[in-house]
């Protein structure tokens, strides 16, 4: 589609972009006198944007700016998790960053990268969407200036996150050098009529996985995880392990399905590896090590955010594996357990920021005999703990099962057993939470006053983890309408 | 004439040069001239399948825009760094008196 | 030989071996400036390839601008680290290894050559061609890179900016 009429299917991004300049100049009017005006206007404009591309859901998907992006209903549903994502993250951090305009024009621009990312269609694309999201994610991580701890993970987070962006680049160079083409589409084409060499493939394929497997923290690429986790300030790393993950996921499928397989139509749903790389088979290697090394190195942690940490690799693990058997049934588990997942470990970030300062830290010691000091929060934090465990009745265990169930259902036995083990072992460290809250008191249980603002996130992120554990069914449509991938130029 | 593959053996070299740049050092600014390195075999590739492979000249609009975002790069890395710097500067004193002797 | 390619030698040896020096020197500052003699080493192969436009952005952007900010990153970490001047290393094996591993494998597949055809294109100015394409095929991209300057703009000013309370 040309450039003046791909501008009306433009219509959210171009939102976010304005509202961006916007905001950079009631800022500057304002001066001192803002207070939180701009962190509300923040969330206003990405929940706007959101709504914005919920109406394109039913347009028909085509190709913008002469094949750069696409607008397809599987852009869309991830369009809305990024809008949704950010509006919360801003409320989140209303406390701690809620003055600072600079935090959240930059948090709307990682949202228009957000935006981007499930929506490429061109190498170059692919390659500036990263960048977006990378570098602004970078900056906020090491918001907290004074703090060594802070600067420090944005600098290891920013170096080698340039290195694999670098290193990406040069696969898809690689790909470039194979087919003459840089839109997705015509790769795909091109591979699937020439006879790509497998080995330069593979090479190339590797070298995007690191690139992709940085962004959505997947084993060998998850060592910045840990780091980057304790050191951001605890708003940044929820926004982290949710947001730029699930744009990182989006890409990764919407690669997958273009450079790596093509669908099949004879058998719906299905599709087949232009070139035989083995990818299947290396994505299941690396999602067990994903998830095996994410759980174990949780087991023995003292500090609760770099548990999370080690724990949402662990996540990555799962979803991974889904991506295994490259269906749609397994984007739609994918897209599924990205929305449980986002209300499920807010919720814990959330417990995490409000009460740091009220427990005197963010070790796990921290925690104990927080049943009796507070039990509304305490409750709330178990239920977030049980449901990324992944136990029944709660939201993790629904999204658990579409994830264990397409990979099942192709065949991948061994693979979905590993994946329960694993499920066990995240038991013992989400319950040394629970336990240190209930089981261990103080000397004495000085009741914390929390207040009302607290309480009313809590409840916004609880009552979807419960509810999703009973009653998911209009979830699932929505996510099954959303599986609609455009091919085109 | 000079073929395609001479470029891409220089690319490959400075490539590989670069990964390793990133591995050995441990200073923050050697680690950003790895990735220097890196960007700038990246950029060659492009420029040398443009040339070579496709029709058009793609690979060249690749490499502008790979350039732009090198250059953001280095300069949010150097923010950081010098925020580290000014952190270390004032909070560590021990630092500033071992200087003195 | 034609002198042409005693020339092109000559440049990929610079370049090379100036990329050598970039990874093995000891010294930082030697590593700087050894980076100005691959990015000019990288724009006189870019003359070779017919992206004239591009030589000169790879000297006004690379060696004016990027070489200055890591040579004032150089001459601030100096400051904090170590007054030897000396950079830690991690293992060399290992580096060694990483590094001689991915040149393994790249040149295997150069050997392959399992390239898309080869055309055969001769030498023209790009410049005006790049002008038209920025703003035709590439307009998203160009847009959109202007969002992303403007948020580097400011996370670099917000984290450099000495705060004045």
């Amino acid at each position: 589609m040309s450039n003046l009429n791909s501008i009306q299917y433009f219509i959210p991004e171009l939102f976010l972009t304005a509202a961006i300049l916007v905001l950079i100049i009631v800022d500057l009017v304002l001066k001192d006198r803002k207070g939180h005006i701009i962190a509300y206007l923040t969330a206003a404009s990405a929940i706007i944007a959101g709504i914005l591309a919920y109406q394109q859901f039913n347009l028909p998907a085509a190709s913008l700016f002469q094949g750069m992006i696409v607008v397809d209903s599987f852009a869309i549903f991830f369009k809305i998790l990024a809008a949704f994502s950010t509006a919360i993250i801003v409320f989140i951090s209303l406390d701690s960053f809620g003055d600072k305009a600079e935090y959240n024009i930059l948090l709307l621009i990682v949202t228009l990268g957000m935006f981007l990312m499930p929506a490429v269609n061109d190498i170059l694309m692919i390659i500036i969407a990263m960048e977006i999201v990378g570098l602004m994610s970078y900056v906020l991580a090491g918001f907290h200036k004074k703090d060594l701890k802070s600067t420090e993970a944005a600098l290891k987070y920013m170096i080698y996150g340039a290195a694999s962006t670098g290193i990406m680049a040069f696969g898809f160079s690689l790909i470039y050098g194979l087919t003459g083409h840089t839109n997705l589409y015509d790769i795909q084409t091109a591979l699937v009529n020439g006879h790509a060499n497998p080995v330069a493939m593979f090479v190339a394929f590797m070298m995007i996985l690191g690139g992709l497997g940085y962004k959505i923290a997947m084993v060998p690429f998850h060592f910045w995880v840990p780091d980057v986790y304790e050191g951001a300030p605890t708003p940044v790393t929820a926004f982290l392990s949710v947001g730029p993950k699930a744009a990182g996921f989006a890409l990764f499928i919407r690669f997958l399905v273009t450079v790596i397989a093509h669908p099949t139509y004879g058998s719906f749903g299905s599709f087949t590896q232009n070139v035989q790389i083995q990818a299947p088979l290396l994505l299941a290697v690396l999602a067990v090590l994903t998830m095996t090394l994410g759980n174990f190195s949780a087991l023995n942690q003292k500090n609760i955010k770099r548990m999370l940490g080690y724990s949402a690799i662990a996540h990555v693990g799962y979803m991974v594996m889904a991506l295994v058997v490259l269906n749609n049934d397994a984007f739609g588990a994918v897209m599924f357990y990205m929305i449980v997942y986002l209300f499920m470990n807010f919720g814990a970030f959330w417990v995490v920021e409000s009460f740091a300062s009220k427990l005197g830290g963010e070790e796990i010691e921290n925690y104990k005999g927080l049943g009796y000091r507070d039990p509304f929060t305490a409750v709330s934090m178990a239920i977030f703990m049980f449901s990324l465990t992944g136990l029944p009745p709660f939201a993790g265990f629904i999204g658990k099962v579409y994830l264990f169930s397409a990979v099942i259902k192709q065949g991948w036995y061994i693979l979905a057993l590993i994946g329960v083990l694993n499920s066990v072992v995240s038991l013992f460290y989400y319950l040394s939470v629970v336990k240190s809250m209930f089981l261990r008191q103080e000397d004495e249980n000085v009741p914390i006053q929390s207040s009302l603002y607290h309480k009313v996130l809590v409840v916004i992120f609880v009552v979807p983890t419960l509810l999703l554990g009973v009653y998911w069914q209009p979830i699932i449509n929505f996510t099954t309408h959303s599986i609609g991938i455009f091919f085109g130029k | 004439m000079i073929q395609l593959e001479s470029f891409l053996i220089i690319s490959a070299i400075v490539f590989s040069l670069g990964l390793f740049t990133v591995i050995y050092k441990k200073n923050a600014v050697g680690i950003l001239m790895g990735v220097e390195l890196i960007l700038n075999s990246v950029n060659l590739n492009f420029v040398a399948f443009s040339k070579y492979v496709d029709a058009h000249i793609n690979g060249q609009l690749m490499a502008i825009f790979i350039i732009i975002l090198a250059a953001s790069e280095a300069a949010i890395a150097l923010a950081i760094i010098l925020n580290i710097y000014r952190n270390r500067a004032s909070v560590d004193v021990t630092q500033l008196d071992e200087m003195k002797h | 030989m034609e002198a042409n390619q005693i020339l092109f030698i000559a440049i990929a040896l610079l370049t090379v071996l100036s990329a050598a020096m970039v990874a093995f020197s000891n010294k930082l500052i030697h590593s700087a400036f050894a980076l100005l003699a691959t990015f000019t080493g990288f724009a006189m192969l870019y003359v070779y390839l017919s992206a004239d436009f591009l030589a000169v952005t790879q000297i006004v952007v690379y060696v004016g601008g990027i070489l200055i900010l890591i040579l004032f990153g150089v001459l601030m970490t100096h400051k904090i680290y170590s007054t030897t001047k000396k950079t830690a290393h991690n293992s060399l094996i290992v580096s060694l290894l990483g590094g001689i591993l991915s040149a393994g494998l790249i040149l295997f597949i150069i050997s392959k050559a399992p390239w898309a055809p080869l055309l055969a294109k001769g030498f023209n100015p790009t410049t005006a061609i790049i002008g038209k394409e920025i703003l035709t095929g590439y307009l998203l991209p160009f847009e959109i890179i202007s969002v992303l300057l403007l948020g580097a703009l400011i996370g670099a000013i917000y984290i450099a900016r000495a705060e004045d309370k």
